[in-house]
């Protein structure tokens, strides 16, 4: 790995100098915007201010990779982002709803985000920046990060093509993944170096913790379960609209045998003595759940844009993990890795089939 | 329920079969006179991997005591492969179903055109199980 350590303020110019230098014609970034983050498009470097403070803030407000879905542009994009988004916009690379040659994918270390509103409310205590000491120290104050974070094993940089991770004390370190990241780094006013990246301690950490939290969840393990757990949707379909990997142009939901009104209504009440209204609650999310099952990343926008509440994080990426462990897939890691539904194996899967 | 209704439930079964193998094998059980329980209702896929998974959950949400898919034996589909994508699909919507305990009523099977017996054996069997199994608890919800 290609890398070099700079000072923390030293980052902002290494952003700048990407556009500065041409490497990328825009950049997709956090900025601060009072005492939240959200992300801005920006071609003039000049707008970038404080940008350390934006990129390491632990704030979650919609996944950058749904931003950018679907610009299939010629221009090259940079994304500056956390690991769940650029493993997302990896995805969709696979997905062909991006251009894998004009994106430059910049991911950014994590500690677990606040949502907008727990971030906005306790910015005196979070702060610009929170290392994950600071977050178990304020969860003893009842402040906590979403649950998503907390269940989350990715939360160390190691995908797309350049890494932003913490280094020592207030240092960074500055690294590119592949060709393309190194080129990148090349063309700016840094002096690479071979950089070791030791952390599979701390990321086998950050593993036990994710998983111990997720054990202390309760359980969607039966039908009566997940209709209670549905019971207030109120089929908004918000979640899907700020996921990053559901994509499709025209969703079946939206169509009249997906989303049925009038006449149709009434047919399906008489075939069934009575359905709920709204109806379809399970359908939907039963569908979307097999939709997105071996690309959710487990980003946790779902739960933040659901209107009623619910903790979606328990469903979604929950059960997505159990189809991925049957392909052995991880989502995001790697772009040449094909698609589960997409490839096969001739001999496969036995168990699966009764 | 008591004994006496559980042996009248005559469970609904709904079956997704591919053109090439299972719907002709279903054909070769009725011209040799094989009889198998009425209770499957056949949707005819013009290859297994038509099969949309959401076919499994409307299905099922809808009532379907039971659902079965049936294709072509891996290695021997009609289209190449395409068993093989809609095993990858099955394999998925089956851990879904699994994790609320509705993978019980989704069998899959592979029985290609010549096995007319094994598809009216499969269908006694099918039937039995499904029985055995009882109504579907989705099919007088209010969803």
């Amino acid at each position: 790995m290609k890398g070099a350590e700079l000072k923390h303020e030293d980052l902002e110019g290494l952003l700048k100098g990407l556009l500065d230098k041409g490497v990328v014609d825009c950049l997709v970034m956090p900025h601060r915007t009072g005492k939240n983050v959200s992300y801005m498009l920006v071609k003039d470097a000049d707008k970038i201010e404080s940008a350390a403070s934006a990129i390491f803030a632990p704030s979650f407000s919609v996944n950058a990779a749904n931003l950018v879905k679907g610009w299939t542009i010629k221009e090259k994009v940079g994304i500056v982002a956390k690991p769940c988004e650029i493993m997302a916009a990896i995805e969709l690379i696979k997905l062909k709803q991006m251009d894998k040659e004009s994106m430059l994918l910049i991911a950014v270390d994590c500690a677990g985000t606040y949502t907008n509103q727990v971030y906005r409310e306790h910015y005196a205590d979070i702060g610009d920046e929170a290392d994950s000491a600071k977050i178990t120290e304020l969860e003893g104050k009842g402040i906590t990060i979403r649950e998503a974070c907390a269940i989350c094993e990715n939360k160390l940089a190691d995908e797309g093509d350049i890494i932003i991770a913490k280094g020592a004390g207030e240092n960074v370190v500055v690294a590119g993944l592949t060709d393309r990241g190194v080129d990148a780094l090349s063309a700016l006013d840094i002096s690479l170096e071979d950089k070791d990246l030791e952390r599979a301690a701390e990321k086998e950490k950050i593993a036990a913790e994710a998983k111990a939290k997720l054990a202390s969840l309760p359980e969607l393990n039966s039908l009566d379960a997940l209709e209670e757990f549905l019971q207030d949707c109120i089929v908004c379909k918000n979640c899907r609209d700020v996921c990053p990997v559901c994509y499709c142009k025209e969703c079946f939901f939206d169509q009249p045998l997906g989303d049925p009104v009038g006449g149709d209504l009434l047919n399906l009440a008489e075939l069934r003595g009575a359905i709920g209204l709204p109806t379809g609650q399970l359908f939907y999310h039963l569908t979307r759940v097999y939709h997105v099952s071996t690309t959710c990343v487990g980003c946790g926008a779902c739960e933040d844009a659901c209107p009623k509440d619910i903790p979606l994080t328990r469903f979604y990426p929950v059960i997505t993990q159990k189809v991925q462990e049957i392909f052995k897939y991880e989502p995001g890691k790697d772009v040449d890795e094909p698609l589960p539904f997409t490839a096969y194996e001739e001999e496969e899967l036995e168990e699966c089939l009764r | 329920m008591g004994e006496e209704a559980k042996e009248e439930f005559e469970p609904k079964i709904v079956g997704f079969t591919c053109n090439w193998c299972t719907y002709a094998a279903a054909d070769l059980a009725g011209t040799s006179r094989k009889k198998y329980p009425p209770n499957s209702r056949i949707i005819r896929l013009m290859c297994s991997a038509r099969l949309d998974p959401m076919f499994v959950l409307k299905a099922l949400l809808n009532g379907a005591d039971g659902v079965f898919f049936s294709g072509c034996h891996p290695g021997e589909c009609h289209y190449i492969k395409g068993n093989f994508y809609a095993r990858r699909r099955i394999a998925a919507i089956r851990t879904i179903l699994k994790q609320f305990g509705l993978d019980d009523r989704f069998k899959s099977y592979w029985i290609s055109a010549s096995e007319g017996e094994k598809f009216a054996n499969t269908m006694k069997s099918l039937t039995e199980e499904v029985k055995e199994l009882g109504p579907n608890p989705l099919g007088g919800k209010i969803l």
